[in-house]
Order: C-alpha cells, then structure tokens, then sequence
C-alpha cells in the first residue's frame, strides 16, 4: 500500500514537472505523435506489399504489430533502464538510492519514469482497431480485462528480460551493448512465430520469451484456437521473468554493496 | 548508548592490476591478476550519541569507504558494526530511516522540480507525517535561511544554496544520525560558516551525533571536538583536537629573512642543543626554523647576535599543518 502511493505521488510529481514546460511538453508530444503517424505509414507500406504470409493475412499481422506496441509502451514508461550502467554505476547513483528507505529497484523506476511513452499505445490501439475491423473481429466483454491481463504479462516479459541485462552492471565493470542488441532480437516477437525456423520458435518462446509480447497473446483476439493455451500462457511467463529478475537484481545488489565498483 | 560502534572493522577490495602494452592487453583476458587493496584496516572506535566527530585522512585512506559502511552502501568483509542499535547492511530500509547523509558531491535533490517539491517526496518516501514535517522542517528552514529558495527549481541555484537545501533534505526525518561527506567542499567563506553554525545549532538543540569527513581543517576546528584520523586504512591518531594540538603543535615557527644569503648548515650550527629544525623558505635568503615551546627568544638572539636581519616573524603551527606532519610521519608519536 506503502508502495503504491509512493508511486502515485512520484507520478503526479512527474506531470507537474512536464507541465511547467509547457512548449516543450507540446514539441515533444508532437514529434512523438508525428514519429508514431511515420511509423504507421511506414507499416501500412511495407504490409501492402504482402498479402499472405505462411497462412497470415495482412491485416493479422498488422493486428499482431498494434498489440506489440501497447505492452511495449508499458514497458518504455516505466523501465528506463537502458542507461543504467552510466548513470547509476559510473556515476555512483547507486550509493544514493542506498540511503534511501526504499526498495532500490522500484526507486529506479520511479526516478525514470517516462509517462509520455505510453502515448505509443496509442497508434497501437488505432492499428488493432483499424486491422480488428477489416477481419471483423468480434470481442466480449470480458475481452477487456483479458488485454489489460495479457498487456500487463508482456510488459513483464520486457521488464524481466531488460533488468536482467541491467543487472550485468553489477558483475562486469566495463559497458555492455548487449542491450541495443536486445531491442533488435526483442522486435521478432512482432511477427507471427511460424514464419520463423523451429530454433529460433524456440527460442523466443522459451529463452527470450518476446514471442509472449506479440504474437501469442494477439492470436487470442485472432481467434487462433491453435495458440490459445500460448496466449493464457503470457501472464504466467510474465511472472515468472519478472520474479527470477527481480532474483538477479538483489544479489547484483548484494555483489555491489561487497565490491562497490 | 554510543550511536557508532565499530569494532575490527576491515574491507578489502579486488583490485584487477592490468598489464601495460596490447600484449598485455591480450593476456588480461584470459588470466586475470588481482591485488588485494584494503581499503579500511581493522579500525575500531565508538561515537557517543551527541558527539560531533571529524573523520579526516588524505584521499584514499579509507574515509569514503567507512562511511559507505557505516551507512549500509558497502557490507564490510570482516569485523563488526553497530550504528544506531542495528547492523547497517541488514534491514537497510529500516536502518536508513535513521540516519541522514549527505554526499557533498552528489546531489539528493531532483534537478528539475522546486526544492519544496522534492523535499516532499522525500518526506513521502521517508514516512513523515505532516505535522512533524511542518514542526521539525520549519526550523531547520529557518536555521539554514533557505525559506526564499524553496520554490526554486533546484538546477537554478547556486552550489552555497544548494548545498545548504541537500542538508536540510537530509534532515527531513529528524535522523539521530548525520553522516556528512565533505559537506563544504567548494563554498565560499560565508557558506562555510552559515553551514557550521546550522550543525552546532542542530547538535545541540536535538542532540543530532555528526560524523563528517573533510579536507577543511577549519571545519574541523569549529565543530568537532573529537578527530578520527586515518592513514592507509588505519586509525592513526583517534582524540581531541586539543590533545593533537597539543602534542603536535607545540613550539612556534619563526621565519627570518636574512640581508645576505647562510646556509643550512651554519644555521643549524649557530642553533645546536635547541632541537631546531631549519627550512629554506619560499623567498630568497628566508629561512623558517621550527622552534620547540619556550626556545624561541633563545633562538631569536642566538641568530640575531652573529647574522643581519631584516625581518623576523613567529607563528603558530596551523592545524593544516600540523596534520600534513601527521600524515608525512605515518602515525603519531607517543
């Protein structure tokens, strides 16, 4: 409970802080919205080029893709954790948020908020909406709270797997660019997975599990009966990522407070 | 009850020794060669509560790193600690509740929001009521003069200011227990002492125990009674500053400037049986000897009796001084 009006009052902090900047705040909205606006362009090109692929119609995999970007805008909003290393380690940040009666993890979320991200849901919402009709998807109720579910499972994957690679940090003194890689394997997920060879299949289902992010909990609203027990599956690996990352971070934690590098 | 108990205390770091050249380079990665570096060396001392504790040492005796311990940030390898009744590196969300630090070169605050705003998280994230932020806070406000600075945003201030705002920030749940890490570094004279009167005040109105580190040996002189020097690790002289004045500073110096050029030897000659120690001063033909207590008229007209003098002054061993003696010797004598 503590924890969670923390947060609420890191939160309204942050919009004050955003809202005394008003030119600002509108530029970036701006250009956001407008790099969204080319993205989508971008894709609705790219998809009309190609009409069917391995038994998936443009407007699934377009649905796929609009799905992708909600949870990953979760995950963009509240994960920052790209430069860590720099900031925290290099920088001896860390000690700081030591002195600090809270866990040292959520500190670090709460100080790298970034709430504008979650404006990238939107033209992810536009392209489910736009796909969704074109197939004449039809949704229950219940569907609702079902994509709050699977949204919130694949913003955990993505947090999992990126905390873990923050926790290198802890280990290893020099910088890593393990993660820029990652962002580039973690865009897989947005396709559907049989396209793919049976290792890499495996792979994104088992060892990075990105395919939980896009592709699985999508086919649910695709009524992909076939992939159903995947896309139930996503909250579960959701958990389970976030959990063992969590693991990781504290004994990085452990190891930094005996080396202090 | 001491606020500080700190017994064999001792940390040691890896150090990983890279070789030179692209040879070397290349033979890093396979087999790696550490040295082990301690950074604290079996210290042990306790802070009574109330008490304010200069800890002072060059760079890289250690000081950093025992208050990295004393704080919780660093787990020690071996040796004990107790810092306000509990053990700093477990329940650490408990512990730091009560204490207060204060990292002169790192800031607490946020940079972009106004001070207010950010003391405010901080009383969130520190669990104080409203009526006690609005009691304790008030006065501390008052104490450090920053009620004008407080809807500022911290990036506008100056560093006097500012620092002045991460001391109160620090201060927000009443700690017991002030840890301050160089808090002066950088300021001008007036910061300086606005800052020292505050600590004094908060001492002795809540009976706050400070332990801070400094390179400003006048900090030291206007607030602690006690001093914890360290060297390489050790604790090489742990007491009042008076005693090590004491002891260390006894006798005077007495700079003579000489109308023609001595030498080093016919001063120490012309001073033989006195235990003076002659140094070439800063300006052509000045020589400054370092007179033990009651031998300076001796000395004074011993030189004065055979060599011309233009100038003759005599000072007190500053404090400075005396340390860096300290520090050139390794560990006080006696």
């Amino acid at each position: 409970m503590f924890y969670v009006s923390v947060f609420f009052q890191y939160m309204a902090q942050y919009m004050k802080t955003k809202l005394q900047y008003r030119t600002d705040l509108l530029i970036e909205w701006l250009s956001d919205l407008m790099a969204q606006a080319v993205n989508l362009v971008f894709l609705l090109v790219v998809f009309g080029h190609t009409t069917l692929l391995h038994g998936w119609s443009r407007d699934e995999i377009l649905f796929i893709y609009g799905f992708f970007l909600v949870p990953y805008a979760v995950f963009g909003a509240f994960f920052n954790l790209w430069d860590f290393n720099e900031r925290y380690i290099v920088q001896g940040e860390m000690d700081r948020v030591l002195t600090r009666p809270l866990n040292s993890l959520f500190q670090i979320v709460l100080e790298r908020m970034e709430l504008e991200s979650l404006l990238g849901a939107v033209p992810g919402l536009i392209i489910m909406l736009y796909a969704g009709s074109r197939l004449s998807l039809s949704f229950h109720w219940y569907d609702v709270f079902v994509f709050i579910l699977l949204v919130i499972g694949g913003a955990l994957i993505y947090a999992g797997i990126f905390i873990s690679l923050a926790t290198i940090s802890f280990f290893a003194d020099a910088r890593t660019s393990i993660m820029p890689m990652m962002y580039n394997i973690s865009s897989y997920g947005r396709y559907p997975i049989d396209i793919y060879h049976r290792v890499i299949r495996y792979i994104l289902t088992w060892v990075l599990p990105f395919a939980f992010v896009g592709v699985y909990p999508a086919a649910y609203f695709l009524d992909k009966k076939e992939w159903y027990s995947y896309a139930f599956f996503t909250p579960v690996v959701g958990m389970v990522c976030f959990t063992v990352s969590v693991m990781l971070w504290n004994a990085g934690v452990r190891r930094y407070r005996g080396t202090g590098s | 009850m001491n606020a500080i108990e700190v017994e064999h205390l001792r940390k040691e770091f890896k150090v990983h020794k890279s070789r030179s050249g692209l040879v070397g380079a290349f033979r890093d990665l396979w087999t790696r060669r550490y040295t082990l570096v301690r950074a604290v060396d079996d210290i042990s001392f306790a802070v009574k509560q109330g008490e304010i504790v200069g800890y002072i040492g060059e760079n890289g005796a250690g000081k950093s790193t025992t208050i990295k311990m004393l704080t919780g940030i660093l787990t020690p390898t071996s040796g004990r600690i107790v810092v306000n009744g509990m053990n700093p590196h477990k329940e650490r969300e408990k512990f730091v509740r009560t204490i207060g630090v204060v990292f002169g070169q790192r800031s607490q605050l946020w940079w972009d929001i106004a001070v207010q705003e950010s003391f405010r998280l901080l009383k969130k994230v520190y669990r104080v009521s409203d009526e006690q932020y609005r009691r304790h806070m008030g006065e501390v406000i008052d104490m450090l003069e920053i009620g004008p600075l407080l809807d500022k945003p911290v990036r506008k201030l100056s560093l006097g200011q500012r620092m002045r705002c991460e001391l109160a920030a620090a201060l927000i749940h009443n700690p017991p227990l002030l840890f301050l890490d160089e808090p002066t570094i950088g300021l001008d004279v007036l910061v300086k002492l606005n800052i020292r009167q505050f600590l004094k005040q908060l001492n002795e109105r809540y009976g706050t125990t400070i332990l801070l580190t400094t390179h400003d040996m006048s900090d030291i002189e206007a607030l602690c009674e006690r001093v914890i020097m360290l060297d390489e690790g050790k604790i090489i002289y742990d007491g009042s500053l008076e005693r090590l004045k004491e002891r260390w500073g006894q006798g005077k110096r007495v700079a003579f400037t000489f109308a023609e050029a001595v030498t080093s030897a016919f001063l120490q000659q012309l001073t033989e049986g006195l235990e003076v120690v002659w140094k070439k001063g800063e300006q052509p033909n000045v020589w400054v000897s370092h007179v033990p207590s009651g031998g300076v008229p001796e000395v004074v007209s011993r030189v004065a009796a055979r060599c011309a003098l233009q100038d003759i002054r005599i000072h007190e061993v500053p404090t400075e001084e005396i340390v860096r003696n300290i520090y050139e010797e390794g560990a006080v004598r006696g």
